[in-house]
């Protein structure tokens, strides 16, 4: 049984619930027990950090100090957006003790950062820490015939020097873990463009224009869904899709999963339990193409220039 | 009693804005030995040298101290100025109050005016223990070794060899030539670039005055300036280059293929091989890692093929000397791997390709007959976007210099793109255009308006894949809007960067290089093709990115230099050498150990007057060393002098201040 330390956020109890309640579904198969950091406080998200830079640590400095009084030695976190916040911190506060010390005088009463706790993304945890041959060992019903798109978003790679995870431009880890399950991701290149993220509420009109591109490239690439590892990506891209079509007259219909969602799915729990009733888009269609005899896979391919790397003999 | 003159340099306000130099003199003058001490704008100025002849002369002077810039810059200079006015130049003292002083403390002029006051003190005392010194005469071997075979080292080679001194050539590929034989043509004149380089390949193989060692590495530099001793190592080509006559039955036979590099890997060639038709010289060899017969023992077919009987496969690698003077480093340059940019797919799109696989494609001698086409499908592009600095310009990914010559190259691929493909479109996504060169910004004008290339001034910042087309999206500043652009083809101009093994290569020759593996020269503007070794010059790339013409100059820059050192039959050197006292020489050999250039060997000298028994001490041989004073500190029994740095004038120094 491995544990680990968990930082919800608040997405996790409201838009992305079953986010949450599908990756505590999976880690249980995977025999890893979360705990809540207990008395966590908001990551301080994008309001905080375009306002003050004292707040915008003080925040997330918060929730290191009390993950470090939990015994487990790495912090995992489901939204892309409180991800990036804490890792930002936790970068800034060991590379420079002194902003550190700063900025801990101010939350002094919760105790004092030492820097021993490891921040990672649930989708980082998933491939670093568990592993594709864990995760293949539990798959019951793989999901061969499904082809989905994967879609990183701006947050879960970049900056590379913050990350420390995957390629900030084409990251794959996200893509071997659905082929893991037995599905089929596609070659899509637009993982790592900007959704609109939070603009959703205050300029909505940037978001359907990019998160519509999003969708169209997935299209293009042929996949039945789009798998996703961040609250506001999955909502941008599944709220919107309706007025997306409306605007664009192009007909989409493509379900945005978690990538936790699937891996319950592989791993055999029951779908009345992966929550599909919240999404927007209707999941059955694509779920249908699970099971279906498919010609052979299209796999990524290894990056090849016009010649081969090895001599050959006639 | 010693009379000393001190001579302080304002050096413009270089010195006299953060050094309060009248200042500095009154301190001087309150020392008892200086007799004489003036404060003057320019001090390396003829009036200033005058000054100091004056001086000497008229105030019987017994050594000179000069508070100035580096000793590395005029040092020379004003010994000189002592020669002239009849006294030993090693009675000259630098004090360098410019670099030590003014230029790194320029927000302190106190402080600043008072270290000045301390260097100059320091000078005084250590010039009061000088002593006159003799140059050293060495003699000097009359050959030169030009290590690369690309235009830059064959310009050198032909160049020295026309004086009609020896050169030794070589180059570690098969054939000499370098990345301008694989040039199609160059710009801004579009010669045809083997046209005007194989007569130079040609006649540096018949050179009378020109020893060319193709395949071969150089593996040691041992020695000083008119005297190296350099080791070569001939790697094996398994063909007995005398006996072959180059007819290629051997190559057309062989069944292995490997990714030609001359090609850039967009074709295949044999095992056995010459890197192209024209190469000099014209015989093969066998690349001993993709040859079955070398590494299964299985095969064997070029041997039978081989009418003069010339394949040789026990041949081993093998280690020459050749003793030198002087040597020309011109190992050229590599291309910066694009991988990083993975937001354009790089090396997941095969239609996304290098400037320099894009010119063998457009050459008449290239993989496509000089049909640029796409690699994924063997299509004529259409539409082309050329991208340029990949590399260059971006310290994110790259590199933060400009490599120089893309601006250039990219131009006058959207030339050779029309002149093959009339109705193809070229776009150019650039950040500035740098054509600073004769012909160079009329040579852009005419891709713009004769070719009708569509320059947009921005960085491009996706491509992706749309059907079989790639999509680049980037920005046109100029109108400020994010452009798209429907693309049959990709071309990047990579970085130019130092060739990956130029840090092995300046360890071995004792040079140095900078953070980006060029090699750096003496000076950026007035040594520019010398390096801090004296005898080790710089031709073309290896110093720093360049086009054609300014290799070539530089090349000849090279030749002039190695003929000037080789014009009188021996070298002078400075005296500041060590000497060992041999009735304090306990025999410990640290300093043997401790001697970077080998100067210090053993002897046997008699126990004391008349002895018979023999003890060991140590000999330095003046010819090899160069007066770092490692031995001296190394030294238990302080047995050893430095000349010119001696202990009296080290401990005079000290306590001065």
């Amino acid at each position: 049984m491995k544990k680990l330390t968990y930082f919800p956020g608040c997405s996790a109890h409201g838009t992305s619930e079953e986010f949450d309640s599908t990756l505590k579904l999976v880690l249980k198969t995977l025999d890893v027990e979360l705990e809540d950091i207990p008395d966590w406080n908001c990551c301080g998200a994008t309001s905080a950090h375009v306002m003050t830079e004292n707040l915008a640590y003080a925040l997330p400095l918060r929730n290191l100090v009390l993950a470090e009084k939990l015994p487990h030695t790495t912090m995992g976190i489901a939204c892309a957006s409180c991800y990036q916040r804490m890792k930002v911190t936790k970068v800034h506060m060991d590379e420079n003790p002194e902003l550190a010390a700063k900025i801990n005088s101010t939350i002094v009463e919760e105790g004092h950062y030492q820097g021993k706790v490891d921040v990672k993304s649930m989708l980082q945890y998933a491939y670093e820490d568990i592993g594709l041959e864990a995760i293949r060992s539990k798959v019951t019903s793989p999901l061969t015939g499904l082809k989905v798109a994967c879609y990183y978003g701006c947050l879960l790679t970049r900056p590379k020097k913050i990350t420390q995870f995957d390629s900030p431009e084409f990251p794959m880890s996200m893509d071997r873990i659905c082929e893991a399950l037995g599905a089929t991701a596609t070659e899509f290149d637009y993982k790592t463009e900007c959704c609109g993220a939070s603009f959703s509420i205050s300029n909505t009109e940037v978001v359907e224009s990019l998160s519509g591109k999003i969708l169209e490239m997935a299209q293009e690439s042929g996949a039945h869904a789009i798998v996703v590892a961040c609250p506001l990506c999955q909502s941008n891209l599944d709220m919107r899709q309706p007025d997306i079509e409306k605007k664009s007259g192009r007909k989409y219909g493509i379900p945005v999963f978690y990538f936790t969602q699937l891996m319950a799915l592989a791993f055999g729990h029951p779908r009345e339990k992966l929550k599909f009733p919240k999404h927007i888009v209707p999941v059955e269609g694509a779920l249908s193409n699970i099971g279906k005899a498919e010609p052979a896979p299209e796999k990524i391919k290894k990056p090849t220039k016009a010649v081969e790397a090895e001599s050959e003999v006639e | 009693m010693a009379r000393v003159g001190v001579f302080v340099c304002f050096c413009g306000a270089n010195i006299a804005d953060y050094v309060d130099v009248p200042q500095v003199v009154e301190e001087v003058k309150k020392i008892r030995e200086v007799k004489y001490a003036v404060e003057y704008k320019y001090m390396c100025s003829d009036p200033g040298q005058q000054m100091i002849r004056d001086a000497i002369v008229n105030n019987r002077l017994t050594s000179v101290v000069v508070a100035a810039c580096s000793p590395r810059m005029h040092e020379k200079t004003f010994r000189k100025a002592l020669s002239d006015a009849g006294m030993n130049p090693y009675l000259l003292e630098v004090a360098n109050i410019r670099e030590h002083s003014s230029w790194v403390h320029q927000k302190d002029k106190k402080a600043a005016t008072e270290k000045a006051m301390d260097l100059c003190r320091m000078a005084v005392a250590k010039s009061i223990a000088n002593e006159q010194l003799f140059e050293i005469s060495v003699p000097v071997t009359k050959r030169a070794l030009v290590i690369g075979g690309g235009i830059a080292g064959i310009q050198a080679a032909l160049d020295i060899a026309d004086a009609r001194i020896p050169v030794v050539l070589v180059e570690k590929s098969p054939s000499i030539g370098g990345k301008m034989a694989q040039l199609d043509e160059t710009f801004p004149t579009l010669d045809c670039s083997q046209c005007i380089l194989t007569p130079k390949m040609v006649d540096v193989a018949s050179h009378p005055f020109i020893e060319l060692i193709p395949y071969s590495e150089v593996l040691e530099l041992q020695g000083f300036v008119g005297n190296y001793k350099a080791k070569i190592r001939k790697k094996a080509s398994y063909v007995n280059f005398k006996t072959c006559t180059g007819c290629g039955a051997c190559w057309q036979k062989c069944p292995v293929k490997v990714p030609n590099e001359y090609n850039m890997g967009l074709d295949k060639r044999r095992a056995i091989y010459t890197p192209f038709p024209q190469a000099v010289p014209n015989k093969p060899v066998i690349d001993a890692e993709h040859c079955t017969m070398l590494q299964k023992g299985k095969c064997g077919i070029c041997a039978k093929v081989c009418q003069p009987g010339a394949i040789d496969y026990t041949m081993q690698d093998e280690v020459i000397e050749r003793e030198i003077g002087a040597v020309v480093v011109a190992t050229g340059y590599d291309l910066w791997d694009p991988k990083p940019y993975e937001e354009y797919g790089v090396g997941r799109f095969k239609d996304i390709i290098t400037s320099l696989e894009f010119e063998r494609m457009v050459s008449a001698n290239g993989p496509t007959n000089g049909v640029p086409v796409r690699p994924s499908d063997g299509k004529v592009p259409k539409n082309v976007v050329f991208i340029k600095c990949i590399g260059s310009r971006d310290e994110a990914k790259g590199i933060e210099y400009c490599s120089k010559i893309c601006c250039m190259y990219t131009t006058k691929h959207t030339i050779l793109l029309h002149h093959k493909v009339h109705d193809s479109h070229s776009y150019v996504f650039y950040m500035d255009i740098r054509a600073a060169g004769k012909g160079y910004e009329e040579f852009v004008h005419k891709a713009q308006v004769d070719t009708h290339a569509t320059y947009l001034r921005g960085r491009v910042s996706k491509i992706y894949k749309k059907g079989d087309k790639l999509m680049v999206r980037g920005e046109d500043a100029q109108i400020g809007q994010v452009v798209e652009v429907e693309a049959d083809l990709v071309v990047l101009a990579t970085a130019v960067t130092s060739p990956h093994d130029n840090p092995e290569l300046a360890r071995l020759l004792g040079i140095s290089y900078d953070k980006h593996g060029f090699l750096s020269e003496a000076h950026p503007k007035l040594r520019p093709v010398e390096t801090a070794k004296a005898g080790i010059f710089l031709a073309g790339c290896t110093q720093a990115p360049k086009d054609i013409p300014e290799t070539v100059a530089q090349a000849s820059a090279c030749a002039a230099k190695v003929c000037g050192l080789f014009a009188g039959d021996t070298l002078k050197k400075d005296p500041m050498i060590s000497t060992v006292n041999t009735e304090f020489c306990s025999g410990c050999q640290n300093c043997v150990n401790v001697c970077p250039y080998g100067a210090i060997v053993t002897d046997e000298v008699p126990f004391g007057h008349g002895s018979k028994e023999m003890r060991t001490v140590a000999k330095i041989n003046e010819g090899v060393c160069q007066g770092c004073g490692s031995c001296v500190a190394i030294c238990r029994s302080m047995a050893i002098n430095l000349a010119g740095f001696t202990d009296p004038q080290i401990i005079n120094e000290i306590v001065s201040i």
